[in-house]
C-alpha cells in the first residue's frame, strides 16, 4: 500500500470534527471572538450584545448543526447506494429522489403557466418555508413509492438505476417547461433554491429534520450487515441469507428518508454523498458497513462544515451557495486522493 | 418606385419579372399591331403604355430630409441612457450602453412619416413616426404609454396576465391586445402578423440584437429601453420622453414631465431635511442571502429621499449587493422600518417564511410596509406598473411611512401596513 | 451423519423461468435427485442444456416450475460435520433464506467486486448465517474461518485486496467463503472454467477430499469430463431436452450414455480411453505389439495419424516396442523390411513416407 498515505487515527478525524464546528460556528460576516460565542452559548445573560446573540444562537449554531446532521445522512446515504448498485458513483439522488424533491418545490415556486391547483395552493399562503419543505418531501416521496413498486417487478439493480435516471430527466424537463413559463422572479427564486443553503433551518424545522436524520442514520446502522452481504452481489447475498427484496425496500426506505429530508430543508447539495464514501473507504480501509457507517458520517460531518466555512466567504458580507463550495472543494480533494493512491483498480468495482 | 403593372392590379408578380411582362406586353401589341394592320390601334396601344407608364413612375417625394439640427423639442435632464437629437424631418436617439468603462451608443432615426431617412446615416435603423401601433414587454412601457395618452395604441405585450391600466385590459378582452412573449421567448409571428410600428424590449443596449433579428429583418423596428439602469427615480421615468417622440408629442409629455419632476423635487427636499432619519431595512432573505439595493440603484435613491437611513446608502454599484443573514441581521435586529417585503401580505405570511424574522424589531413593532396595496383581482401589482410612472406618490409614500405627520394627509397609494 | 444420507432430495422437478406471466421450461422430466452426504456429484452437459438453471434452482436462487426440493436443515451452528442421525428434510418453499444459507452453500461464476475488501473479510462473510446481529465474529466464526482459509490454502493470501488476486487465488477464496459458510451441502457452478490445468486439477482434489474428510455433499456443474471421470462418485448427465442421466461415472460410460449424448458426426468418444476422439476413425490398419505406457501411448499418436490399431490386426505393416540398451526402439516392420526409430516422432515419420510411396 502506499505509505505515503496517512491513515488518520479515529482520534484525529474527532479532533478535526470537533476544529471544524469551532470553524464553524466561528465564521460570519461579523466578527466574534471565540470566547464570547462560549459563553453565549453556555452562559448566556442578559447584559449580552443582542445582535451577537441573536446571529450565535438563531443563525449560526443551527447553521453548524445543519451542517452536521446533512453531512451525515447524505454520506450514509450515498454509501448505501453506492453498495446496493455496486457501482462507485451512485450518490443518495440515484433513485431521482432529489428529482422528485425538486420537482414538488418547482410547483409551488413556479407558476407553470396554467397550472391552476398549483396556483390555488399558492393562493392559500405565499410560498413560506413549510410549503415549500412539505412540497419537497411531497415530491421525494412519490419517487420513491414508485421506485419501490417498480423495484418490486425488477430482478435486476441496474434496472432500477436507468428508472432513478429516467425519472431525474422527466422532472428535469417538466422543471424547465414551468420555468420558460414563469416571471423571472419566480424563476430566480427557484434558482436560489437549487443552489442548496444551510442556513434557515430553525426550530421545529430544525427538529423534523433532527429526528428523521437521526432515525435514517440508526436503521441504517443496523442493516450494516444486510450492506455487507449485498458487496458481493444479489445471488451471493441471497445464498448467505439475505431477503434481498426486503433489503433493498428497507435500503430504498432509509435513503430516501434521509436525502428527501435533507433536500426538503437545505435543496440539493451534491458531491457529498459520491465522495464521502470513498474517502471513508480509503481512510478506514476496511469494507464492513458497521465502521463505515460511522466513518461516514463522520467524515460527511468535517467535509461540509468545512465546506460551510468556506462559503462564508472570509472576509466578506456575501454567502457563497453551498452547492459551489462542495463540488469546487470536494471534487479535486478526492482526485488527489485517488491519484496518490496508486494501487486502486478501477476494475474492482465490476 | 411603383412599377405601371400595380396601377393595373397586378401586385402579386415580382418587380423584374414585372418588368419583364411589360416588355412582353409591349411586344405583342406591336406585333399584334403589325398583323392587323391598323395603325390607330396600334397608336392607341402604344400611347396607353406610355401614359401608363409615365403614371407608374413615382412621385416626386414631400421633400428629402436634411440633417439641419432645430431647436429641441425636450430635453433630457435626469436619465443618462439616452438622449434626443432633433433635425429637419426626423429625430435621432441615442441608447447609451455603458459597460466595463465603454459606452456604446446606439442609433435610432425616428423618421417622420413621408419623409426620407438622411443620406448621410445609412444602415441605421428607422422608425416612422407617429408610431399608430406599438407592442410593449413590460409594465412599465404601458405605464409610460398610458402617462402619454396613447395606452390605445398598444396592439402587443410581453405578458398579457399581469395588467393594472384599464384602457389596455378592455384591449385585452376586446381581442385588441395580444401576447408576443419575452425576450427569447418572443412570438415572431405573432409580432409580424400585427405589424407595430414599433416593438419596445427590455434589454441592455450592449446585449445585440441577435433575438430580434428575425424582426427587424422583417421590417419591424426593436427599440431597447434601458430605464432599470438608471441611479435615480426620476431617471427612469424621464424615458417616457421616448415614447412621446415615438407618437410625436414631445412637446405635452414635457410639460407634463417637468410637473411630475417639479412635484417630485418638492417632496424630495422636504424629505430629505427631515429628521430623525429612521433606519430601513428592505426585501426578504432567501436562506442565507439577503439582497439589499445597492448605494448607487435608485431604490437607494429613493431612500435618501425620503429622510431614511439606508446602512449600505454609501456602496457601489447600482443594482443589489448579495449579502448573507448574518450580514444584514446586526441592522435588521434595530432597525425601524421594514419596506419591500415581496411576496407577503400580513405579519404570518412573514413569519412563515422564516421564524427567525419575529426576533427582528420593525415585526415586532409592526412597521413592516409592503407595496402591495394595489393588486387587482388579476393579481397584478401596480406598483410595477404606473409607481414607475410616479415616483412622486412613491416618494410620498416613503415619507409618510417615516416620517408621519411631515405631510398632509396620511393616506398611502402604492404600500400598506402588513397587519 | 452417516455417508451417503440424504442432504438435498429433488423430485419431480421443472426447472424454468416465468418472466413477465410467461411460462418457459427448460427442463422437465427429471428424475429424482439425490445429493448424499460425503458424495462429489458431477452435472454434465453441453453449453445451453440448461445446466446453470438446474443448479440454481436446486439451491433455492430461483424458483422451481414445478417438483420439489427438500433440504436437510442444519441444526448446528457452526461446528463440524458428522454428528449421527440423519437430517430431516423440509420443502425449500417453506425455509426462509437464512434457513436455506445454513444448508446449502454456493460458489457461482459472479464477479465479486467490492472495494477494498481483502481476502480475510470476505471468507467471514460466509458466516454470515451465523454471526451476530451487526455481522459481529465470536469465537466460533473465528474459527470456521480459520478451517476454511487453512481447507482452501489460501493462508498466505490472508491480507491481499481482492482484487489483486489472480483467478485460481480468486477461486480458492470464494471456495474458503462458501466453507467457511458450514454448511452440509455445497454447490459449485463452473469453478473450473478461468484456471489452468493444475488450478483444476487441485481444486477437484481439494473438492474430493472434502467429501472424504467433512462429510460434505458437493454438487459441481462442469464441462470437463475428464475430470469429472476421475473424480465424481456419481455424474448427472444433462442433455438440451432429453433426460437426465445419472449413475456411477464408470457404469454410463459402459452403458454408452455418452457416446449417445454427444454423439453426432465428428464426436466420438472413446470407451476404453474415455476421452473424445478428435481424429476421425482410421482406414488403415496396423499392428501394434508391446503392453505398458509405452504401448499406450504408441497407439494414441498412431491413432492421431488415421491408423486403427490392435494386436491381432490383420495388417501389412507391424509396429514393435523393445528395449535397447535402456532406451526405447520402436521396430517398423513392413513388407519391405523393418526400422528402428528412437522416438514416436521418427517413426511416425517414416510411416508417412511409407505412405507417400
Amino acid at each position: 500500500m502506499n505509505g505515503q498515505l496517512r491513515k488518520l487515527p479515529l482520534t484525529g478525524l474527532l479532533l478535526l470534527l470537533v476544529l471544524a464546528f469551532l470553524l464553524d460556528i466561528s465564521a460570519g460576516a461579523v466578527r466574534i471572538p471565540l470566547h464570547d460565542i462560549f459563553r453565549i452559548l453556555l452562559a448566556p445573560s442578559p447584559g449580552d450584545d443582542a445582535s451577537w446573540s441573536f446571529i450565535i444562537e438563531k443563525i449560526r449554531l443551527p447553521k453548524a448543526i445543519t451542517a452536521v446532521l446533512a453531512g451525515c445522512g447524505l454520506s450514509v446515504g450515498g454509501l448505501q447506494m453506492q453498495t446496493l448498485f455496486r457501482n462507485p458513483l451512485a450518490d443518495p439522488g440515484v433513485l431521482g429522489i432529489t428529482a422528485g424533491a425538486s420537482l414538488g418545490v418547482a410547483a409551488v415556486l413556479l407558476s407553470g403557466g396554467s397550472m391552476a391547483t398549483i396556483y390555488a395552493i399558492k393562493e392559500l399562503s405565499s410560498p413560506g418555508s413549510w410549503l415549500i419543505a412539505g412540497a419537497a418531501c411531497v415530491g421525494a416521496g412519490g419517487v420513491m413509492l414508485l421506485v419501490l413498486v417498480l423495484s418490486g417487478r425488477l430482478r435486476d439493480n441496474v434496472l432500477m438505476l436507468i428508472i432513478g435516471l429516467m425519472i431525474g430527466s422527466i422532472t428535469l424537463a417538466l422543471i424547465s417547461i414551468w420555468q420558460y413559463f414563469s416571471n423571472p422572479e419566480e424563476v430566480k427564486d427557484f434558482l436560489l433554491w437549487t443552489f442548496g443553503s444551510l442556513g434557515g433551518v430553525t426550530g421545529r424545522q430544525l427538529l423534523i429534520l433532527g429526528v428523521t436524520v437521526l432515525t435514517g442514520l440508526v436503521a441504517a446502522f443496523l442493516s450494516s450487515k444486510m450492506l455487507d452481504a449485498l458487496l458481493l452481489g444479489e445471488n451471493y447475498a441471497r445464498s448467505m441469507g439475505l431477503t434481498v427484496r426486503r433489503a433493498r425496500t428497507i435500503i430504498v426506505c432509509t435513503t430516501s428518508l434521509l436525502a428527501g429530508s435533507i433536500t426538503a430543508f437545505c435543496g440539493p447539495i451534491g458531491f457529498i454523498g459520491i465522495a464521502v464514501p470513498h474517502l471513508a473507504r480509503l481512510f478506514f480501509n476496511t469494507s464492513s458497513h458497521r465502521v463505515l457507517v460511522p466513518a461516514c458520517c463522520l467524515i460527511g460531518t468535517i467535509l461540509l462544515l468545512l465546506c460551510d466555512c468556506i462559503s462564508q466567504w472570509p472576509g466578506t458580507q456575501s454567502v457563497l451557495p453551498i452547492n459551489i463550495i462542495t463540488s469546487l472543494v470536494g471534487a479535486p480533494l478526492v482526485i488527489l486522493l485517488l491519484v496518490r493512491k496508486r494501487d486502486l483498480n478501477v476494475n474492482a468495482y465490476r | 418606385m411603383i412599377n405601371y403593372l400595380d396601377v393595373w392590379g397586378l401586385k402579386i408578380i415580382g418587380n423584374s419579372d414585372k418588368w419583364r411582362l411589360r416588355q412582353a406586353v409591349i411586344f405583342f401589341v406591336v406585333l399584334a399591331a403589325m398583323f392587323t394592320d391598323n395603325r390607330r390601334l396600334v397608336f392607341f396601344f402604344l400611347s396607353a403604355t406610355a401614359f401608363a407608364a409615365g403614371i407608374g413612375c413615382r412621385q416626386p417625394p414631400a421633400g428629402r430630409a436634411a440633417d439641419r439640427p432645430v431647436t429641441p423639442r425636450s430635453t433630457i435632464r435626469y436619465a443618462h441612457g439616452f438622449r434626443i437629437d432633433y433635425y429637419e424631418g426626423y429625430r435621432d436617439v441615442s441608447i447609451f450602453d455603458r459597460k466595463a468603462g465603454r459606452t456604446d451608443t446606439l442609433h435610432y432615426l425616428l423618421v417622420e412619416k413621408g419623409v426620407d431617412p438622411p443620406a448621410n446615416r445609412p444602415g441605421l435603423p428607422v422608425i416612422v413616426t407617429p408610431v399608430q401601433r406599438m407592442a410593449v414587454i413590460s409594465s412599465m412601457h404601458i405605464a409610460m404609454a398610458e402617462f402619454v395618452g396613447v395606452a390605445d395604441r398598444i396592439t402587443g405585450l410581453g405578458s398579457i396576465q399581469y395588467v393594472s391600466s384599464p384602457i389596455v385590459r378592455a384591449g385585452i378582452r376586446a381581442g385588441k391586445v395580444k401576447q408576443v412573449g419575452i425576450d427569447a421567448g418572443i412570438n415572431n409571428e405573432a409580432v409580424i402578423a400585427m405589424h407595430p410600428g414599433v416593438l419596445i424590449v427590455m434589454s441592455n443596449p450592449g446585449t445585440g440584437g441577435g433575438t430580434y433579428k428575425t424582426l427587424t429583418d422583417a421590417g419591424i423596428p426593436v427599440l431597447p429601453d434601458a430605464d432599470w439602469l438608471e441611479t435615480t427615480p426620476l431617471g427612469r421615468a424621464e424615458w417616457v420622453k421616448l415614447v412621446a417622440a415615438l407618437v410625436d408629442r414631445d412637446e405635452t409629455v414635457e410639460t407634463k414631465f417637468d410637473s411630475l419632476a417639479r412635484s417630485y423635487r418638492r417632496l424630495a427636499d422636504i424629505g430629505s431635511h427631515a429628521s430623525p432619519k429612521p433606519s430601513v431595512i428592505t426585501d426578504m432573505p432567501f436562506k442565507g442571502t439577503w439582497y439589499v439595493p445597492a448605494g448607487e440603484s435608485f431604490m437607494a435613491q429613493f431612500l435618501r429621499d425620503a429622510g431614511a437611513n439606508y446602512h449600505w446608502s454609501d456602496t457601489k454599484g447600482t443594482g443589489s449587493l448579495a449579502l448573507g443573514f448574518e450580514a444584514v441581521a446586526p441592522v435588521a435586529l434595530t432597525a425601524d422600518v421594514w419596506i419591500n417585503l415581496g411576496n407577503v401580505d400580513s405579519k404570518a405570511d412573514v413569519a412563515a417564511k422564516d421564524n427567525r424574522f419575529g426576533s427582528l424589531h420593525p415585526f415586532q413593532t409592526g412597521a413592516l410596509y409592503n407595496y402591495n396595496r394595489r393588486i387587482n383581482d388579476l393579481g397584478s401589482n401596480d406598483y410595477w406598473e404606473s409607481g414607475s410612472m410616479h415616483p412622486d406618490l412613491i416618494l410620498a409614500d416613503l415619507i409618510r411611512i417615516l416620517h408621519p405627520g411631515l405631510l398632509p394627509g396620511d393616506s398611502l397609494y402604492y404600500y400598506k401596513q402588513l397587519k | 451423519m452417516n455417508a451417503g444420507s440424504p442432504l438435498l432430495y429433488a423430485k419431480g422437478l421443472q426447472t424454468g423461468y416465468h418472466p413477465s406471466g410467461k411460462k418457459i421450461v427448460v427442463t422437465s422430466g427429471l428424475p429424482d435427485l439425490v445429493i448424499g452426504s460425503g458424495r462429489l456429484i458431477c452435472l454434465l452437459g453441453a453449453n445451453g442444456s440448461g445446466k446453470s438453471t438446474l443448479l440454481r434452482t436446486l439451491a433455492g436462487l430461483q424458483s422451481a416450475l414445478g417438483g420439489t426440493v427438500e433440504v436437510g436443515r442444519a441444526t448446528a451452528v457452526g461446528g463440524e460435520m458428522g454428528r449421527g442421525g440423519a437430517m430431516e428434510l423440509a420443502d425449500c418453499r417453506h425455509l426462509s433464506p437464512a434457513e436455506m444459507a445454513r444448508s446449502i452453500s454456493l460458489v457461482l461464476t459472479d464477479r465479486v467486486g467490492g472495494a477494498n475488501l481483502n481476502v480475510y473479510s470476505l471468507v467471514a462473510l460466509g458466516r454470515y448465517p451465523w454471526s451476530g446481529w451487526l455481522g459481529r465474529l465470536d469465537q466460533t466464526d473465528r474459527a470456521a474461518i480459520e478451517r476454511a482459509i487453512v481447507a482452501a490454502g489460501i493462508q498466505d493470501l490472508r491480507h491481499r485486496k481482492i482484487h489483486t488476486l489472480s483467478d485460481g487465488e480468486s477461486q480458492k477464496v470464494m471456495l474458503a467463503r462458501a466453507l467457511a459458510q458450514d454448511t452440509p451441502v455445497l454447490m459449485l457452478d463452473e469453478p473450473t472454467a478461468h484456471l489452468d490445468l493444475p488450478s483444476r486439477i487441485r481444486l477437484m482434489r481439494l473438492l474430493h477430499h472434502l467429501t472424504r474428510e467433512m462429510n460434505k455433499g458437493i454438487l459441481l456443474s462442469t464441462h470437463e469430463l475428464d475430470l469429472a471421470l476421475q473424480v465424481a462418485d456419481e455424474v448427472w448427465l444433462l442433455q438440451t431436452a432429453g433426460p437426465l442421466h445419472k449413475g456411477a461415472p464408470e457404469d454410463m460410460v459402459l452403458e454408452g450414455v455418452f457416446e449417445a449424448a454427444f454423439a453426432g458426426e465428428d464426436v466420438v468418444f472413446d470407451r476404453t480411453t474415455g476421452v473424445f476422439r478428435i481424429s476421425p476413425e482410421g482406414e488403415r490398419r496396423i499392428r501394434l505389439a508391446g503392453e505398458g505406457t509405452i504401448a499406450f501411448w504408441t497407439r494414441r499418436a498412431l491413432q492421431r495419424e488415421g491408423y486403427v490399431v490392435g494386436a491381432d490386426m490383420r495388417a501389412d505393416q507391424l509396429v514393435r516396442i523393445t528395449e535397447e540398451m535402456g532406451a526405447t526402439r520402436w521396430i517398423l516392420e513392413t513388407p519391405d523390411g523393418s526400422r528402428s526409430f528412437g522416438s514416436i516422432a521418427d517413426l511416425l515419420r517414416a510411416l508417412a513416407g511409407v505412405r507417400k510411396d
